[in-house]
């Protein structure tokens, strides 16, 4: 890292410079931080899969408004049903594309100039630091206590580059007060050259919040997509996490969670479906801090030719969480032999009254199955699809949103489902 | 309809079939018996095409149609169904799901657009009545926490509704109770008609009590080795099976 630090740190001086004096000061220190451990490499735990180091030379400038502009403004995007709609494009608000109804509602509230204050004591392999050395704002959606959101938000966040490598990044902040509840969707999107992009979601619930957070990233070729989720919840909150990766490039999510206060609840679901040649890298950490906490963790993986899927779940149990119920249930579908899965469930306990169940399990599709469907007379490539479908459904369902469960189905390119018609007035 | 000659076919490295013989005209019903590992089950696989089973020699005619080159999905929107002794379990994949794309596979192979969805699902639950399958199972995995004997019903529903031509029905009786072997009878002598064809692969002489056949068949070592009308199954239920072993 030495050597190249100095190109990163001459254009970060650049940049910089622009700034008043405190946010300088700020800024610089979070700078020297990335700028000490750089890209995470392999001999980083965290890192094991995911080797970023050739990232420091990609020679990425940092986009800017101009960028962002016009030639894209006028790509509709479609808004969910009953969605009220946020659009960032390279880490700049896009308020023509965005829908009032996201401005306007008196618990939601969109910032473009949320600062970076925060001096990060997580620390993912300097990540952390390279994001709040030069966060740009991003979502800042607070619902106050007892208030129920009055609609799903919906936050399109488009990364787009041409020849020059292009890099952004955002920090965003969802905060529900005690007995709140809302539902947001983090939809990842992009096209173009080489980009690099980085988010960092702070999530805070009080008592007995409930936040369903879904995040859909779709990216293409091109693209080093960086998230990080740092949730804390306090007593009875609940958290419903949802991770989808579809698409190509490359994307690293982690989520840290701390269930706090006891009784908190998480419950993440994740589905990876990488493209050919996408690699697609899920951490989730939950850590039980307190007791009587619940932490479930469900995730699929359908790994075709030269894709590369790893999910690692850990869960943390502190001395004095007793009463922990978590379990982690990973499956993948691995369907080339030029796949790579990995995944993991980790545990580490240090307490002694507790539940924690585990499992991972990689296999191929179901050949009696197969054998079956087609001698009905389902034409082969059909009969995998519908049992593809069927793998999926079950962390699809989970989710609770069928508008959102379709747009994934019909991202993933698998048949539409036929249950829709009703069977409940049977006579 | 089905003209089997000279049939030799393998599972594995195993040669189970030894020169086969078979000829069905449209609207017979015939019953093949035998002992167990005599081959029923081989035939049957081998004609709806499994996977698995290597056939080294002989042929197999399906309305003049040279049936071995086809792919098994092919095949049974050619008319065939197999239902078989042990159906599988497929959670997420609906039964309703299932029959829609069998049905839609075939008119797509006749050049006909789908289905309409209504008209079909009010179909469909009325082929369910007469098997004693609850509508709302319709909207289950396929035989997903289905019992031995609902399973069974659900291989009857589905022929009901995919109306094929020629119906291999491998060991489909058997664990079947008074009650379910009944209703299944009554599915498979709904579909008898002078151009639909009828093969029963039985261990037991029960099913042909309430399916008549017109012949019945003693499948051991490989090969048919008596053929006879319907009182040859009266008498291998009398005799059973040893004297075979023995001539």
């Amino acid at each position: 890292m030495s050597e190249l630090a100095s190109t990163w740190a001459d254009r970060f001086e650049q940049w910089v410079s622009s700034h008043d004096a405190a946010e300088q000061a700020r800024r610089r220190r979070q700078f020297q931080r990335f700028a000490a451990t750089g890209f995470p490499g392999p001999a980083d735990e965290a890192w094991h899969y995911t080797d970023l180091a050739a990232q420091a030379d990609a020679g990425y400038q940092l986009a800017g408004a101009d960028v962002a502009g016009a030639e894209e403004a006028s790509t509709p995007i479609a808004a969910l049903p009953g969605c009220a709609l946020l659009v960032y494009r390279n880490g700049v608000l896009d308020r023509a594309a965005s829908s009032a109804a996201a401005f306007d509602g008196p618990a939601l509230a969109a910032s473009a100039a949320a600062g970076s204050d925060d001096d990060g004591t997580q620390d993912d392999g300097g990540i952390d630091a390279l994001n709040a050395a030069y966060a740009s704002g991003g979502l800042v959606y607070t619902v106050a206590a007892g208030q129920r959101a009055a609609q799903q938000l919906q936050v399109v966040l488009q990364s787009q580059a041409g020849d020059t490598p292009l890099m952004s990044h955002q920090r965003h902040r969802i905060v529900l007060g005690a007995q709140a509840e809302a539902t947001v969707l983090l939809q990842f999107v992009g096209h173009g050259g080489p980009r690099l992009t980085t988010h960092v979601i702070e999530v805070t619930l009080a008592a007995g919040a409930r936040l369903h957070l879904h995040r859909l990233s779709s990216e293409t070729t091109g693209a080093t997509l960086l998230t990080r989720l740092d949730a804390r919840l306090d007593r009875d909150a609940q958290l419903h996490l949802s991770g989808v990766a579809v698409g190509g490039g490359l994307g690293r999510h982690r989520a840290d969670v701390r269930l706090d206060g006891s009784g908190a609840e998480l419950h993440a679901t994740s589905l990876q479906v990488p493209a050919s040649g996408a690699h697609v890298d899920d951490l989730v950490r939950v850590v039980h801090a307190a007791p009587h906490g619940t932490s479930r963790i469900v995730a699929r993986g359908i790994v075709d030719a030269h894709a590369k899927a790893i999910f690692n779940g850990r869960v943390v149990v502190r001395p004095g969480a007793q009463k922990t119920d978590s379990e982690q249930r990973l499956a993948n579908l691995l369907l080339s032999r030029k796949a790579e899965v990995n995944a993991k469930p980790d545990l580490e306990i240090h307490a002694d009254d507790v539940k924690c169940a585990h499992g991972a399990t990689v296999g191929q599709l179901d050949a009696v199955a197969l054998a079956y469907l087609r001698s009905r007379g389902i034409p082969q490539a059909e009969a995998r699809a519908l049992l593809l479908r069927a793998f999926a459904t079950e962390t699809l369902e989970r989710l609770g949103w069928p508008a959102l469960q379709a747009l994934i189905a019909e991202r993933l390119g698998l048949p539409a489902d036929e249950l829709d018609l009703a069977f409940g007035d049977a006579e | 309809m089905l003209d089997i000659t000279n049939l030799h076919a393998r599972v594995e490295e195993k040669e189970i079939l030894k020169g086969l013989n078979l000829s069905i005209r449209p609207g017979e019903v015939h019953a093949i018996m035998g002992p167990n590992g005599a081959g029923k089950s081989t035939l049957s696989n081998v004609i709806a095409g499994r996977e698995g089973y290597q056939v080294t020699d002989g042929s197999i005619l399906f309305n003049g149609r040279d049936l071995l080159a086809l792919d098994p999905e092919v095949r049974a929107c050619e008319g065939i169904f197999l239902g078989f002794q042990y159906p599988v379990e497929i959670p997420g994949v609906s039964n309703m799901t299932l029959l829609k794309a069998a049905v839609n596979a075939r008119r797509k192979l006749k050049g006909e657009s789908e289905i309409a969805p209504n008209d079909f699902l009010a179909w469909v639950r009325e082929q369910a009545k007469k098997v004693k399958i609850d509508p709302k199972m319709l909207s289950r995995g396929v035989n997903e926490g289905f019992s031995g004997g609902e399973k069974k019903r659900n291989e009857i529903l589905q022929m009901l509704v995919l109306q094929p031509t020629l119906m291999i029905l491998d060991e489909t009786d058997s664990g079947l109770d008074i009650d379910a072997l009944k209703i299944v009878s009554d599915g498979i002598n709904a579909l008898r008609s002078p151009e639909r064809s009828t093969v029963l692969v039985t261990h037991y002489q029960r099913l042909l009590d309430y399916v008549q056949p017109d012949f019945v068949h003693v499948l051991a070592r490989g090969r048919i080795v008596r053929s006879g009308g319907p009182e040859l199954a009266k008498e291998l239920e009398e005799k059973g099976y040893g004297w075979l072993e023995a001539a």
